[in-house]
């Protein structure tokens, strides 16, 4: 009876991995069904991460706020118990007007392009644990957009639209390692590839050995065929450091790209690339540097000599 | 029996990993995070039989499969979560000292989570999915195993009286 008992659990130990084996098969050999199956469960689950979202961010703004404050949380504890609703109005309006400046500043940045894009909400991240970057927006195929599509943000390139639902759709990160695009850098118009490697920082492969680089240039999209999934133009990064290694075939750099991924409110999708080229129109203007005060002591000398001690 | 079994089980699978997709993985929290569904399917397999916690580890694996952060193909969490629930069921069950200690199921669940990510991360390799460096791989697999241990405790109790009422018998822990 208890061999039994063991056989039937044997039994279905093997029937769920072959269940599971035959899952990943027919998923890697891309049956439609397996990946319609996953889109109906991101549509499904689209409400809950809207609703999830409107929770979260006023609390993940508060505690951003509270760790920035840093050494004076006392005080701020106190004022927050006095001032509760006045704080919680202030964060929801903060919230809001950080997103309407995201998204006029992605306008101004569009417009100079004369890029035709569709603006959308980050409603959630993806996970961590999912060892990928990734993050879903609030627009998806009813609002025109389709896979391969570029999104960006204020500062430059976000990413590329890797999936496509009706409501929303999941967008690659440029800082996921499987991330590549080809680049140019503004002025000289060497061209490379640039690699995302799960953080803010890229690698960048130059693809002619004989040209430079410098720290300091700054590396703009290359642009794909009919604008996917690169429309040319975008700035990408500012080039950190310059690796010249001895007997390297091909000369890398580290760069960092000018979009900050952990604030990312509101993005665009490039839904029509301009027919010209906006060659190094999009290319952000120099940071000007703050003017250093300084300052100036004058002594006057007493007319009366002070007595010493001898 | 089995209805009740299956509709209760399913029904509480379902809302944890609803408030895993759109609350815990929004905050966005140091070192990966932690994931309240992994936690809960390894309790969950823990408290039951090897043959229970195989299944309770496919049908988790089939929804976390299907959540829209998960970027392996179908089927890849299912087998991991299959094969894990197996062994950490396998481990436990019959063995009183081991179920019967908050503190040992809690050790569990955690060398389980660790073991989990680092299959996930492994078979991954083997299908051909990129992922971040090593260096960030560990950081995170490290770190979702400290947030294990520090959250799993606090969920055992709740997941103690749900398997409790999905089973009709009462675990003394």
């Amino acid at each position: 009876m208890r061999n039994g008992g063991e056989n039937r659990g044997r039994l279905l130990l093997v029937i769920l991995i072959v269940s599971s084996l035959l899952f990943v098969t027919l998923d890697l050999r891309g049956v439609s069904v397996i990946s319609g199956i996953r889109s109906a469960t991101h549509t499904a689950l689209s409400p809950f991460q809207r609703g999830g979202n409107i929770i979260v961010t006023p609390i993940k703004n508060f505690i951003n706020d509270v760790t920035h404050l840093g050494r004076t949380r006392n005080q701020i504890e106190n004022l927050k118990v006095q001032n509760q609703k006045l704080r919680e109005r202030l964060i929801l309006r903060k919230n809001q007007d950080g997103e309407i400046s995201q998204l006029k500043s992605i306008l101004d940045l569009a417009g100079t392009a004369r890029f035709k894009i569709v603006s959308a909400k980050v409603i959630s991240q993806g996970s961590s644990l999912a060892f990928t970057r990734t993050i879903t927006i609030d627009a998806g195929s009813g609002n025109g957009i389709k896979k391969n599509m570029t999104v960006i943000s204020a500062s430059g390139l976000v990413g590329v639209v890797k999936e496509v639902f009706s409501n929303s759709a999941i967008v690659m990160l440029s800082t996921d390692p499987a991330f590549k695009v080809g680049v140019r850098i503004a002025g000289t118009q060497q061209i490379g590839i640039l690699v995302g490697t799960g953080s803010n920082l890229a690698n960048l492969q130059l693809l002619d050995n004989q040209t430079t680089i410098k720290v300091g240039d700054i590396l703009l999209a290359r642009g794909s065929i009919y604008g996917r999934p690169f429309v040319a133009g975008v700035p990408v990064g500012r080039v950190i450091s310059v690796s010249n290694a001895a007997g390297a075939v091909t000369q890398s750099a580290t760069v960092q790209y000018f979009t900050n991924f952990g604030a990312l409110g509101v993005v665009s999708v490039v839904v029509k690339a301009p027919s010209a080229d906006p060659r190094d129109s999009l290319v952000p203007a120099k940071p000007v540097p703050t003017p250093i005060p300084t300052v100036t002591i004058f002594v006057t000398p007493s007319p009366s000599p002070t007595a010493t001690r001898n | 029996m089995l209805i009740k079994w299956l509709s209760i089980t399913s029904a509480i699978f379902l809302a944890i990993f609803i408030i895993q997709e759109s609350l815990v993985n929004q905050l966005t929290l140091p070192a990966g995070g932690f994931s309240i569904f992994i936690i809960l399917t390894l309790l969950w397999a823990a408290l039951s039989t090897p043959e229970v916690g195989a299944a309770t580890g496919f049908g988790a694996g089939i929804l976390l499969d299907l959540s829209p952060s998960t970027s392996g193909p179908i089927g890849h969490w299912t087998l991991i979560l299959l094969l894990m629930g197996y062994a950490i069921s396998f481990f436990s069950y019959g063995d009183e000292n081991m179920r019967g200690n908050p503190l040992t199921l809690v050790l569990m669940v955690t060398v389980g989570n660790f073991i989990t990510l680092i299959a996930y991360v492994g078979t991954g390799f083997l299908f051909g999915l990129s992922t971040v460096s090593f260096s960030q791989t560990l950081v995170t697999i490290l770190g979702s195993s400290i947030w294990t241990l520090v959250v799993s405790p606090l969920m055992l109790p709740a997941v103690v009286w749900l398997h409790d009422l999905a089973f009709d018998a009462r675990m003394r822990i």
